[in-house]
């Protein structure tokens, strides 16, 4: 039988502190920060270098049994779920930082390194590694390449995608290879760029080339209340007009607030209807200049409170990043949901959003990267007052609502398990067959991590429901063949 | 032919038989390799609406024969742009042009090059297939990212027909300082002002001197100018210097090429002229002939032919690197019959 051949093979290949296959282990590695999905893996395997995870990869495609990468489990779209019968790849321990370059401002890091630890390795050059997901004290480089990962800061910054030179991957069959290149010019197509947010189905990266940037030479905040999501949602859009490109801006509504003040000091008015956190950074004369312009495009707001020092600027990101976690002293369960709109479309999204919840009799709170529309809705519900499935669709519903206002089903957790049966209503056949073409060149087998992105009649069933047609089709701005 | 709509490059596509190559405005004609003889040439140009542009939203949807000049008139008077500045550009050439080359200027040192820009896209594949990836929103994970994997594609995966980009605010002021120095100056001034956290939106190393360009409110870029070495440029002079980094892609021999950014100095030494974006490593590099690029490639491993005089017969692509025969499997499920810009990529495929 395949599975124990396999189990042989690699303990054979990786020692026996390299397998992991008593089910009580196996259970630690049932499920990613999505707890509601859980498969118990078959195996796990422990590799402690890059030639390992090749060993372990050809060894699972030539026993045609599936597997799946994971760094620190930290995703929030089930991208890590294990399949029953396949190998969950561990990277933790591929956690070496190789080299710091402060000459040409680039680290290569193995990818179970926290995405932290290299801005920490990096500080003593004065640079940083940019994208800051909100569990980047935990969350490792590899799985933010696969996640494409984004933060408070990729309004200004970019995501992920942006600060990745080149990875070292083992392809899907086996073979070790090299994506991208010393510099951001590649001959021939940008494989790189196909790579970096596929969720772990094309291939297991074994190391990273990141850039680094300098710190910011000066960075302005402020908190800035307002009476409702609305007057927030105006001033983002005035901020945005007048040109500038601040660094972060961020938005809770009431609700989210409460929670955060809970848990963390944050300082925040418990009463006020949303706030917004602005933050600008850059040199010093310009940061200044822009900071007063966002400052009188505030005029709306009830209150600014302007971080007077590097203190009460991390008290206000404590409780921004403390957010999702904080919902869990306002109900005994919650669902993280991650959907992108247009921002000018952010106060209808707000709105329709509100009508939802109080359809479902559940409450939302809202959490989000205001800059670039990308929602976080909290849906809070009770397991044991049976409001699960309600609370789910409602979080399903939000995500497909974004879809409708012209967005995106997710903007930064990924598509996954979670909403691989919602994908139809983004994209077409046609659209999905394509993106198909791309993973069968890489894994004509379909062996790495199977299930994930695309829906399947098994897992979606009748779920995902005809396509509907993108605003700008039904504008007629767009035509679909 | 010269398709006007989507659905008449479809049809085009999927009911003209054999070979086809794809051409914009044809500013990059002599990019990669020569396509084969006998090709059926579809034109782009025809394809040049604006499909949709809210300026708060900052993106904006094109069709892919759109002059990226045209897109730039349009975003100007909303105090925006395409931070986009390819060389080519003010000859034509077309916003899917510059996506199927993956071309840059100046401007990638802050805003990297299209793949960091197009945020969704529309292609038409060799059977016809219409299939779209990204949206219309700059955050964005759902989905391959088709967009960025047809950068550099060079017509040869699909036909690029529409194309949603992110737009950035047009700067209130700028201001070029010019530092004279040679190769390995520049890459140690360069340091030096990224260490300062002046933050140019280009350093870019040409004819001798490095040029930083700081964009953004009219005192601040002034102060930030005037604490950098070298001298700050007028008006006219300022034109005038950038105006000689892109003529460098306009020599007999050109190659762009990415290398570590202290490698700078080995690329220089085979180079006649040079437009490097010296802190990123990416270089626009005129050669004096052949033999000189087969030397680039000898050292270097992504190095793209951009120009060659005519007659000559080196091959477009120099030894394979890790990724080719990745991008064969690629090319094989796209285009299995092999029907889009045979010989763009010869010797590898």
């Amino acid at each position: 039988m395949a599975l124990t051949d396999l189990r042989d093979k690699l303990v054979a290949d990786l020692g026996r502190d390299g397998v992991i296959d008593d089910p009580a282990h196996l259970r630690t590695y049932e499920c990613d920060a999505l707890t509601g999905y859980r498969v118990v893996p078959a195996l796990v395997v422990l590799p402690r270098d890059a030639g390992e995870v090749a060993t372990a990869v050809r060894a699972c495609a030539e026993h045609g049994v599936p597997f799946v990468a994971r760094g620190a489990g930290t995703g929030l779209s089930g991208g890590a779920l294990p399949t029953a019968d396949g190998v969950v790849i561990s990277l933790q321990r591929l956690r070496r930082i190789i080299e710091v370059d402060p000459v040409n401002r680039r680290a290569v890091v193995q990818p179970g390194v926290t995405n932290l630890d290299i801005s920490k390795a990096a500080a003593a050059y004065g640079l940083y590694y940019a994208p800051d997901p909100s569990s980047q004290q935990v969350c490792t480089i590899g799985g933010n390449v696969a996640e494409n990962s984004g933060g408070a800061h990729c309004l200004k910054y970019g995501f992920t995608a942006n600060h990745v030179l080149a990875v070292d991957v083992v392809l899907p069959d086996g073979t070790p290879t090299r994506l991208g290149g010393d510099a951001p010019h590649q001959a021939g197509f940008d494989l790189l760029g196909a790579f970096v947010g596929s969720e772990g189905t094309l291939g297991v990266v074994t190391a990273v080339v990141v850039r680094l940037l300098h710190t910011p030479a000066t960075v302005r905040t402020l908190a800035a209340d307002f009476d409702s999501t609305e007057t927030a949602g105006a001033a983002v859009t005035a901020v945005i007009a007048a040109g500038i490109v601040p660094a972060a801006i961020e938005m809770m509504d009431n609700l989210a607030i409460q929670a955060v003040n809970e848990a963390v000091d944050a300082g925040f008015d418990p009463d006020t209807a949303a706030v917004l956190i602005i933050e600008l950074d850059g040199p010093a004369d310009e940061v200044e200049e822009r900071f007063a312009e966002v400052t009188a495009v505030c005029t709306a707001a009830t209150r600014v409170t302007i971080a007077r020092d590097a203190e009460q600027r991390a008290r206000f990101w404590r409780g921004r990043k403390a957010a999702f976690a904080a919902v869990g002293r306002l109900s005994p369960n919650y669902f993280v949901q991650d959907g992108v709109v247009p921002r000018t479309r952010l106060g209808e999204a707000l709105a329709r959003i509100a009508a939802m919840a109080d359809e479902a009799g559940l409450r939302v709170a809202n959490v989000f990267h205001a800059g670039d529309g990308n929602l976080h809705p909290l849906v809070l519900y009770s397991e044991a007052a049976g409001e699960h499935e309600r609370a789910e669709a409602l979080s399903s519903a939000i995500a497909e609502l974004c879809v409708e206002l012209g967005g995106s089903l997710s903007g930064e957790h990924g598509i996954g398990t979670d909403k691989a049966c919602s994908m139809p209503r983004m994209f077409s056949t046609d659209d999905l067959e394509t993106m198909k073409r791309l993973r069968a060149a890489f894994d004509p087998a379909g062996l790495c991590n199977p299930g994930k992105i695309f829906p399947t009649p098994r897992l979606c069933g009748e779920r995902p429901g005809p396509y509907r047609p993108h605003p700008l089709e039904s504008a007629g701005v767009i035509e679909r063949l | 032919m010269k398709p006007a709509t989507l659905a008449e490059l479809r049809d085009a596509v999927r009911d003209t038989d054999g070979p086809l190559v794809v051409r914009g405005a044809g500013t990059a004609a002599g990019w990669a390799g020569t396509p084969l003889p006998g090709a059926t040439e579809i034109e782009t140009t025809g394809l040049d609406r604006l499909l949709a542009y809210n300026p708060d939203d900052m993106t904006v949807a094109v069709e892919a024969g759109m002059p990226l000049t045209r897109l730039q008139a349009e975003l100007a008077p909303h105090g925006q742009r395409i931070a986009l500045d390819a060389a080519r550009t003010p000859a034509g050439a077309t916003v899917g042009g510059l996506v199927a080359t993956a071309d840059s200027g100046p401007l990638r040192h802050s805003h990297g090059g299209p793949r960091d820009l197009v945020i969704g896209v529309t292609v038409v594949l060799a059977d016809g297939t219409v299939a779209r990836s990204g949206g219309h929103v700059i955050k964005n994970v759902a989905g391959y990212d088709l967009g960025k994997l047809f950068c550099g594609s060079f017509g040869t995966l699909g036909v690029i027909a529409e194309v949603v980009l992110r737009v950035h605010p047009l700067p209130p002021a700028t201001r070029t300082v010019a530092l004279p120095c040679d190769a390995v100056e520049a890459v140690d001034a360069a340091g030096r002002l990224l260490a300062a956290r002046l933050e140019p939106v280009a350093l870019e190393w040409c004819d001798g001197s490095l040029l930083a360009r700081y964009e953004g409110g009219p005192s601040s870029v002034e102060r930030r100018a005037a604490v950098t070495p070298g001298t700050p440029l007028d008006g006219a002079a300022e034109a005038k210097a950038w105006q000689r980094v892109g003529d460098v892609s306009e020599e007999q021999t050109v190659v762009r090429c990415g290398t570590r950014p202290d490698q700078l100095p080995y690329v220089a030494k085979h180079a006649t002229r040079v437009a490097s974006s010296v802190a990123v490593g990416v270089h626009t590099v005129a050669v004096a002939g052949d033999a000189e690029v087969e030397r680039l490639r000898a050292e270097f491993e992504h190095v793209t032919l951009c120009r060659r005089p005519p007659g000559s017969d080196l091959p477009a692509w120099g030894r394979p690197h890790t990724a080719v025969p990745l991008m064969r499997a690629v090319k094989q499920r796209f285009d299995p019959a092999g029907r889009l810009g045979a010989g763009r990529f010869a010797p590898w495929f």
